[in-house]
């Protein structure tokens, strides 16, 4: 059964949780890499494999959903919340739930958002191309899988829409995501690449909004290393050092630093807020019928 | 996918009949690790149209030399024995796709 969560049977979920558990309870649960010297991570832990198609057909998740997983564990910058999730994401896949519309549905989400649509809106080709995309997996949600070439179509010219916008950033990561989203569900990448784009594009909109350039970012990296050769602030070690550093030498850097790192830890909280919006839509997905229990009642 | 050596790339990609995408990787590189599912599902659905072949320069430095391969993940379009376009670094799963639009004519 492809896409039904645990293919409806508990004891693969049962399976799963089991494994994951002992990978943290026993500390080897890693973010990288999947599988390496009795370190796991969330995939590897589950088939003890660096083995992703393995994951997906295992527990019947579809490979777009599992491709992304990693992805999203790695929005919990604590390895005790990063477990938490990866264990909430198997405990709270219903057994037997129909999967098979989550991957259209978060691409839906990360494509009908207002900031990605401001900036879209400005180029009419590229809105137009972000419409169709978001008509057709809606169209897939409904049942009527669209053809590849209807899919290839808007793909080429989001990609065409995209090399005409010229070369701000902004607009050139908001045509990535629209590039990006422009497959089918059940293409391996398309949620991973999708989930990234829009990562990459709300990171530099929210840099933007502090005015933190590549300048800056220069800079900080060069009075680092600069302190590295000099043995300058050696008595500290890692982020305490950098601000030591900027807030004695360079104050107004120091707190365009650390507005940086707020933006940043407001990023990952974004991705974090996705992986359970993930999880919620697999919790309300629809349960399929079988011969041996009624519809829309969980085993 | 195949796997093409010093010993064997010849044969599987100079000589190949088909149009060839030579991808040259390394164990160690991140970027080319997250390209791989990509371009493993891009063999099996470009399979009719061309050939994917992976070249790992580490075990295999005299190809890398010989292609003046300066950076990986670097994609190499073979067309009946001779280079035809390369595309280097990270490369979007639809930016590949048009590469092989344009440099395949895939359909």
């Amino acid at each position: 059964m492809a896409d039904i969560a645990f293919h409806d049977d508990p004891a693969i979920k049962a399976q799963a949780q089991a494994r994951l558990r002992h990978h943290v309870a026993a500390g080897s649960f890693v973010y990288f890499p999947a599988w390496e010297n009795g370190q796991a991570n969330v995939i590897g832990a589950v088939v003890e494999a660096d083995d992703t198609p393995a994951y997906a057909e295992r527990l019947g998740y579809p490979i777009a959903l599992a491709e992304a997983l990693p992805g999203l564990v790695n929005g919990f910058l604590q390895r005790d919340e990063a477990a938490a999730f990866a264990e909430a994401w198997l405990a709270r896949t219903p057994v037997g739930v129909d999967l098979s519309r989550i991957v259209s549905q978060l691409v839906l989400f990360l494509l009908d958002d207002a900031g990605l649509a401001a900036i879209t809106g400005r180029h009419l080709e590229l809105e137009q191309c972000r419409q169709t995309i978001m008509a057709l997996h809606r169209q897939a949600m409904d049942g009527d899988m669209p053809d590849r070439k209807a899919w290839k179509s808007v793909r080429m010219a989001a990609v065409a829409a995209t090399d005409r916008i010229g070369d701000a950033p902004l607009d050139r990561q908001a045509g990535g995501v629209v590039e990006a989203a422009a497959w089918p569900g059940t293409m391996r990448t398309v949620l991973r690449d999708t989930l990234t784009a829009r990562g990459t594009l709300d990171l530099t909109r929210s840099l933007a909004e502090i005015d933190w350039t590549d300048e800056k970012e220069s800079r900080v990296f060069k009075l680092r290393e600069q302190a590295e050769k000099d043995g300058y602030k050696a008595e500290l070690s890692g982020l305490e050092r950098v601000f030591a550093i900027l807030d004695g030498d360079h104050p107004a850097l120091a707190r365009g630093f650390r507005q940086r790192l707020q933006r940043l830890e407001e990023s990952s909280a974004q991705y974090r807020s996705i992986g359970w919006q993930a999880i919620e839509m697999m919790e309300n997905a629809p349960i399929i019928a079988t011969a041996s229990k009624p519809a829309n009642k969980e085993v | 996918m195949r796997n093409a050596t010093e010993q064997d790339f010849d044969e599987i990609v100079m000589k190949n009949d088909k149009p060839v995408l030579v991808d040259f990787w390394a164990p160690w590189c991140a970027p080319c690790r997250a390209l791989a599912p990509t371009l493993e599902e891009m063999a099996k659905e470009y399979a009719e149209e061309m050939e994917i072949v992976k070249v790992d320069i580490e075990a295999n430095p005299k190809l890398a030399e010989r292609f003046e391969v300066r950076g990986i993940p670097l994609l190499m379009v073979v067309k009946n024995g001779v280079e035809t376009a390369r595309t280097f670094g990270t490369v979007s799963r639809s930016r590949l796709d048009a590469f092989v639009d344009t440099h395949i004519g895939a359909e």
